[in-house]
């Protein structure tokens, strides 16, 4: 095709190319990369959005480490984190029940995504009732005779985590079972069929054949998985517990926009915080593009 | 088939069922106990709803006082000023991404792809003190922005992989038949990566539905919030009526599960195949 490969065309070509991403390349520095730059600068300041903004060195970043409830965020994200294990769990048991192809599991597959259509206002909202002092749980705690158990469940740091955790893996479940279950469509059949052919069991099946093959997909599931544990969980806590009780169940995102809306407008000390939780992200981020290297280099 | 492979697919189906209902169950709380009475409900919220007088009053008040499908229209509105904005732009840097060449391209486009895990957190503060300076506090334009800033890198990614697909004689077939820049776009490049501008246009509506960090922020004055903001303020207020809240969150909770409903295999396959890359 080298008639149409003329200088001009060429060039005409560079042009179009050059003014095509030219209004994505604006709107990135000036919606993405400057608040970006922004936030990092602030930081270092005691900006309140208003009046003040002296240098102040690295005084919000000794005062998130020493003085503010910074490693009770850092601990409830971890605590958080036990859902990314659950989810993948049983999402991959459900991605090997849905790959049998049993009678309406096209239907089954499609309900099985349901949960991330469903804002996490309403989602949260159901779980707040649902373990609230006089609700439902603990109501059919106490008709079986559980009286005990019948606590205030969103009162104390332990059983509030519990109930988070337990929210954002059956909201988390569909997500990881529909991108493992295309991955198992990636393997050829007859690897899972002589598997079984050979007389493994389900477990043997699901842990010696399976899992191996869509290695990539878990790990790459687990790593979004985490991600989004640091940053998406907002509205759920938002909707469930408010961060409380205290700080006993914010993650670092949710304090900054408690930060936001408190009255002495600490905006150096919250864009601190958004710096840490992108260095968070990043090392995350790094990880995994180190991981998926060497995993391909295994292939 | 066996006896055996019978009673494993009736016990697959089974877990299946039950994993359903988990799924299906809280929807369908909602809509019972959105139908009692404050009584009723707090008596039994597992009853179903007395049938000879459902509450449709807590439908009514949904409707005319709390106005509901006025913050539907607020929200509609942001959902898609957002994805004619994502695709007007998304589609013709990611058909420069994959067909045409350039100075800077791959500096370019890994610039915009490496901002795709930035979390809006990180932002929103300095966003929210640079809008307020241009009077775009309390608007849709706001939060519109803020989304295109926060989609596009992830919207150029999907479409730029689907478009490196189209076959590149068909491009040089049409410049032959002397298609311009617009043609090429109206022609080849839309019709053929149609998948990914689907994806894209229902995956957004429905994150943009169902969104509440950025609006809660950006919308702050009560005629401009969307109706996730909304409900969230609702919900927070302890004396609420709870029946009257779910009217209201069953009523929020139908425009994405329709458009899930109509599109899901869509959507299935996109997931699947960005997980596997």
């Amino acid at each position: 095709m080298t008639f149409s490969w003329s200088a001009n065309f060429r060039k005409k070509k560079a042009l179009q190319g050059i003014l095509s991403v030219l209004p994505v390349i604006f709107v990135m520095l000036f919606i993405r990369f400057y608040p970006i730059g922004e936030a990092i600068y602030r930081s270092f300041t005691n900006w309140d959005g208003l009046y003040k903004n002296d240098w102040v060195g690295i005084k919000n970043y000794i005062e998130i480490f020493t003085d503010s409830p910074f490693w009770t965020l850092l601990r409830n994200s971890f605590v958080l984190l036990i859902s990314v294990p659950l989810q993948i769990f049983i999402g991959l048991m459900v991605a090997v029940l849905l790959y049998e192809e049993v009678a309406g599991w096209k239907f089954f597959r499609a309900i099985v995504y349901v949960p991330q259509i469903i804002s996490a206002v309403i989602i949260g909202y159901l779980f707040r009732i649902a373990f609230g002092l006089d609700g439902p749980i603990n109501g059919v705690l106490r008709d079986i005779g559980l009286e005990f158990l019948s606590i205030e469940w969103l009162g104390n740091s332990g059983t509030a985590l519990f109930v988070l955790v337990f929210c954002l893996t059956w909201f988390s479940i569909g997500w990881q079972a529909i991108i493992i279950l295309a991955g198992m469509t990636k393997i050829p059949p007859s690897i899972i069929e002589s598997a079984s052919l050979d007389g493994a069991n389900f477990w043997q099946r699901t842990f010696l054949v399976i899992v191996p093959m869509v290695a990539r997909t878990i790990e790459y599931g687990a790593i979004m998985a985490i991600v989004w544990t640091f940053t998406g969980t907002f509205a759920f806590i938002y909707s469930i517990t408010y961060g409380g009780p205290g700080y006993e169940t914010s993650t670092i995102d949710y304090m900054i926009y408690t930060k936001f809306y408190q009255a002495s407008a600490d905006y150096g000390f919250a864009t601190g915080l958004a710096v840490i939780l992108l260095i968070i992200i990043l090392i995350l981020t790094f990880a995994e593009m180190v991981f998926t290297n060497k995993v391909s280099d295994w292939e | 088939m066996n006896k055996r492979q019978i009673m494993t697919k009736v016990l697959i189906f089974l877990a299946l069922s039950i994993l359903a209902i988990s799924n299906i169950y809280p929807l369908l709380f909602v809509f019972m106990n959105s139908l009692k009475d404050r009584t009723e409900y707090l008596k039994n919220p597992f009853n179903l709803p007395n049938f000879k007088q459902l509450a449709w009053g807590n439908y009514e008040t949904m409707i005319s006082q709390f106005q509901i499908f006025r913050l539907f229209g607020n929200t509609l509105f942001i959902s898609l000023v957002t994805i004619f904005f994502l695709l007007a732009l998304g589609i013709v840097a990611s058909y420069a991404f994959a067909k045409l060449k350039f100075i800077g391209k791959n500096v370019i486009y890994f610039l915009i792809i490496s901002s795709m895990f930035v979390p809006v957190q990180v932002t929103i503060i300095p966003l929210y003190m640079l809008f307020s300076k241009l009077h775009l506090v309390d608007t849709h334009w706001a939060v519109i922005l803020t989304y295109l800033g926060v989609f596009l890198s992830e919207a150029i990614l999907l479409m730029t992989a689907t478009f490196r697909g189209i076959p590149d004689e068909i491009i040089e077939a049409a410049e032959l038949d002397g298609a311009g820049y617009f043609d090429i776009l109206r022609h080849v490049i839309i019709p053929m990566g149609r998948p990914a501008i689907i994806l894209c246009v229902i995956y957004y509506f429905i994150v943009t539905w169902n969104d509440l960090f950025t609006p809660m922020i950006l919308l702050t004055n009560m005629d401009s919030r969307t109706v996730m903001v909304a409900l969230a303020s609702l919900i927070s207020r302890y004396s609420g009526d709870p029946t009257f809240q779910f009217a209201g969150l069953f009523l929020a909770a139908i425009p994405a599960i329709l458009v899930y409903a109509i599109f899901q295999k869509y959507i299935i396959k996109g997931i699947g195949e960005g997980s596997t890359r």
